[in-house]
């Protein structure tokens, strides 16, 4: 106790002391004031580091925790500290990129519209970061949200009624149809817009027009080929194949060791779909489709996820019997995305499930050796495919209720810009003159398609840097890429137009087609009665619950840690009590509550659909 | 007014009262103000809806932890896992004292700074970069594998980071191997404080360097320890998430996951808020009872507590 008295004695008589007290005395009360200045500072802190964040790609962290406030301070920083670049705020749920959009396509909309974005992306940043924006009264300047969110975020007050002026905008009221059918289904909503669905397409809402669906088997034609292409019965057949090419190439021509399937967890429980993502995506072979914890039978019924005849327990078995043939890349359940991709990139994998993940080693010239992926058929499979997005894919496009006019004009002007031919085009296609050019017919041809799998270098007049790198970060569209560009006649992707298809006609795709009597795989389904196609709807659904939310959480962490578990089971029997133990574990935290909820939430999107089939 | 300047007390009083306010606003503001955080856990909940908007369900969160077997017995391994982890910790507390008491020994200067510097180093590095340094050493194609099956000592690459056997212990060693160093800082400064002439009279007695070390430097600096030891023993329930976050999966999260991790799993994953905050009020309630049991121990064994 006694240095403490001490020194409270010195501060209080200091006055009245000389010399060395004094200095003393100064020094503590330097230290007093450093303290109360650090107080004060941590107080406004938020408001320091977001100066730095509207014109520094790394403050991902300022910008997190900016508040309603800060924000529009940072923005009047940029205004005056760099002419009239204005800052908009994406709040971004398609987005895998957080921070300020760089290279080619950061320079394409600066020219045009004087704009910098700003990302913020929950992918990035973590889910909470909804949250905590949405409670502080802004989520950003142009919010990309999912259906469930903006259904909130409009009850909330989050979201600008935009009715006034959408329609001025030629591009946007383009899609006033289906714009419309969007803000409908808003509970209690009397003729009021607020957003506009994400990948609209102008065919209709029960076609399929792409040639390929998300996912089906896909297998490197080269291998198959070795094998001397042998029909393919069941899923049993399909690992037959799949350990013949792993016996006959173990590794790849690197020397790193191949494993037919390569799996990651990143992806679990998204998309509002309960269990890996991974087997989530693989049910839709069997024409089935996991909706929330239950599945939605081809008949049009409903059972639990947990039902040993639904698919789940099916794709997990299969992924079990392929991890028991040394088939899985054993580092699946521990590797992230990025991981798995580069892998795919170095030809470490032989079956591919997603559409997308072909991006990743298919290429015109090897489309010409022979050696691409391309969709192979188990003989009792039968695919199951969203329609056409017609009206939207389900995620939605909005205004933040805090944006000022100027800013408001902005940001339906670049709307209107992002739905224009000319923006979808960068958006689709890339820079003319490096990912296309126009030949002397008029039609279009892509060039330099490996520019995003090689993060080609772009040339200086569009900002340098790499493709990959300058690559729309917003990563979300509100024009689907297979709608039809009027000034071609032909669709935005360019695997569609005529020219990439004469050149890609390759003996590879030719000794396809005679062997399956089909041009494209999409055709094959089609005439062979294997595709299900699920019309698109616009229906609002209701959202969770405080309550449901909780379980759905807990039930969905349960369901991927048992299922990686059961994928790495040592044998059979340990496979079913795993899956026996997971069923007990999911009823204690009320799984057939969230059953019972989700199958009459998916029932009125089902009705829906019927309607729209009819 | 006046008669209060004129009062030389009271004036004095008043200025020392300015001095300490920055810290009762410290206090008060980062403290006691998040408390009020606590309501949440008497809510339905949900944002983006303000709080204002909720349902009051008074102790409805409280009672769903425990209100059937399954939930009681995930919330008991909860515990079992922070208990264990924690216990681990305080079962090998003394290793950073006799870690400093033998860097202390070693006589060749700078070969000494260099294990200190060593040592201490990785305190400064993230637990994400920790975990990217162990996959990298321990996945199937990291250097582990690759020098064991080049060996000869297994064929198929061993789960090193799948398998939840002796994860407890695995786990200590990391923390240790990120801490050990850190920690024996504060002995080190102990032990620079021990009087010379205690030594140099044991010499003079004949005394061997195991004997001084045994009678002489460790009964110095087991005051800082046990003081360590009490404060160590308040945060029982709270050994932090990050260590735990990067390294579960999906094969080691019966063992791995402490409370604060479940904590956070529950809340983060789709907003669980006023089931996590539930939680969070009865971890501070039991680190409350653990401090003041530890402090009245203290008191009864060491005739002074800390508090």
């Amino acid at each position: 106790m006694r240095p403490v008295d001490y020194k409270v004695n010195l501060f209080a008589q200091g006055a009245e002391r000389e010399g060395i007290m004094k200095s003393k005395k100064i020094i503590s009360l330097l230290c007093a004031t450093a303290m109360m200045a650090s107080v004060l500072a941590g107080c406004g802190g938020s408001s320091a580091p977001t100066e730095s964040a509207s014109s520094d790609t790394d403050s991902t962290a300022a910008t997190e925790t900016t508040t309603e406030t800060a924000t529009e301070t940072a923005t009047e920083t940029t205004d005056a500290g760099s002419g009239d670049v204005m800052t908009l705020e994406f709040f971004d749920v398609a987005a895998n990129y957080q921070g300020v959009q760089t290279g080619w396509f950061a320079k394409v909309v600066k020219d045009r519209f004087n704009i910098e974005l700003n990302i913020i992306a929950p992918q990035v940043a973590g889910d909470a970061i909804y949250q905590t924006r949405a409670s502080s009264g802004n989520l950003g300047d142009v919010l990309i949200l999912e259906s469930g969110q903006f259904k909130e975020c409009v009850e909330a007050g989050l979201v600008k009624d935009i009715s006034a002026d959408i329609w001025n905008y030629s591009n946007l009221a383009a899609y006033k149809e289906q714009i419309d059918m969007l803000n409908n289904g808003l509970e209690g909503n009397d003729g009021k817009t607020y957003g506009m669905p994400t990948e609209m397409m102008n065919t209709s809402p029960t076609s399929y027009s792409q040639d390929v669906i998300y996912s089906s088997p896909l297998l490197r034609w080269d291998l198959y080929k070795e094998l001397g292409c042998p029909d393919i019965a069941d899923l049993d057949g399909l690992l037959d194949v799949l350990e013949d090419m792993m016996k006959a190439h173990p590794t790849n021509e690197a020397g790193d060791p191949c494993y037919p399937m390569s799996l990651w967890p990143d992806w679990d429980g998204g998309d509002g779909m309960l269990g890996i993502a991974n087997v989530v995506q693989l049910t839709t072979w069997y024409g089935e489709k996991i909706k929330g914890s239950v599945i939605l039978k081809p008949d049009g019924t409903f059972i639990p996820l947990t039902d040993k005849e639904g698919s789940y327990y099916k794709m997990l078995k299969f992924l079990y019997e392929a991890n028991k043939r040394g088939l899985v890349d054993p580092d699946s359940a521990t590797q992230d995305w990025n991981a798995a991709c580069a892998k795919m990139s170095a030809g470490q994998v032989y079956l591919m499930w997603y559409s997308w993940q072909v991006g990743f080693w298919n290429s015109v010239d090897r489309l010409k050796a022979g050696n691409a992926f391309i969709f192979v058929p188990v003989a009792d499979q039968s695919y199951y495919t969203d329609a056409d997005s017609y009206y939207g894919s389900g995620r939605v496009f909005a205004i933040g209720s805090q944006v000022d006019d100027a800013k408001y004009k902005k940001i339906l002007e670049f709307l209107d810009w992002y739905a224009s031919p000319e923006g979808l085009m960068f958006q689709h296609d890339g820079i003319e003159g490096f990912n296309y050019e126009k030949g002397d017919d008029g039609r279009l041809h892509a060039i330099n398609t490996n520019a995003l799998m090689d993060n080609l270098p772009v040339p200086e007049e569009w900002g340098g840097a790499g493709f990959n790198d300058g690559n729309n970060a917003i990563n979300q569209w509100l024009v689907a890429a297979n709608s039809t560009n009027p000034e071609t006649g032909e669709a935005y992707n360019k695997d569609y137009w005529s020219t990439y298809k004469e050149e890609t006609m390759t003996d590879m795709k030719k000794e396809w087609a005679e062997k399956f009597g089909a041009a494209e795989p999409v055709e094959y389904m089609k005439a062979n009665n294997k595709l299900i196609i699920s019309p698109n709807v616009s229906v609002s659904l209701p959202t969770d619950s405080a309550d449901i939310s909780v379980i759905r959480n807990q039930c969905n962490e349960a369901v991927c840690d048992y299922s990686w578990r059961m994928i790495y089971a040592s044998d059979d029997a340990a496979f079913d009590a795993m899956w026996d133990e997971m069923t007990a574990f999911l009823d204690g935290v009320g799984f057939q509550d969230l059953v019972k909820f989700d199958t009459e939430k998916h029932t009125i999107e089902l009705e829906a659909k019927k309607a729209v089939a009819k | 007014m006046k008669e209060f300047f004129s009062n030389k007390r009271k004036v004095r009083g008043f200025k020392e009262f300015l001095m300490i306010l920055p810290f009762i606003l410290l206090v008060l503001v980062f403290s006691y103000y998040p408390l009020y955080g606590w309501v949440y856990a008497f809510f339905d909940y949900k944002p983006p809806f303000p709080l204002s908007w909720d349902k009051f369900v008074g102790l409805k969160w409280f009672r769903s932890m425990v209100e059937n077997e399954v939930k009681l017995k995930q919330l008991l391994m909860v515990l079992r896992n922070t208990f264990a982890m924690s216990g681990i910790s305080l079962f090998f507390s003394w290793f950073p004292m006799i870690f400093a008491i033998f860097l202390n020994e070693i006589k060749c200067k700078p070969f000494q700074k260099v294990v200190q510097t060593v040592t201490t180093l990785p305190n400064f590095i993230s637990w994400v970069l920790v975990y990217s340094i162990a996959y990298s050493v321990f996945s199937s194609t990291g250097v582990v594998n690759s020098i064991g099956m080049k060996l000869g000592l297994w064929d198929t690459p061993q789960m090193f980071l799948q398998s939840a056997d002796h994860i407890w212990f695995k786990m200590w060693l990391w923390l240790t191997w990120k801490n050990a160093g850190w920690a024996a800082i504060m002995y080190l400064a102990a032990i620079a404080g021990i009087d010379e002439s205690l030594k140099e009279a044991a010499k003079v007695d004949g005394a061997s360097r195991m004997q001084i070390i045994w009678h002489i430097t460790i009964p110095s600096i087991l005051p800082t320890y046990f003081v360590l030891v009490m404060l160590n023993l308040a945060n029982f329930l709270s050994n932090g998430m990050e260590q735990y976050f990067v390294f579960q999966n999906a094969f080691n999260k019966d063992a791995i996951q402490v409370l604060d991790l479940y904590v956070y799993n529950l809340a983060m994953g789709s907003g669980g808020y006023s089931l996590s905050t539930a939680i969070s009020i009865l971890k501070s309630v039991v680190s409350l009872v653990l401090l003041c049991c530890t402090n009245k121990i203290s008191k009864l064994v060491r005739g002074e507590g800390f508090i």
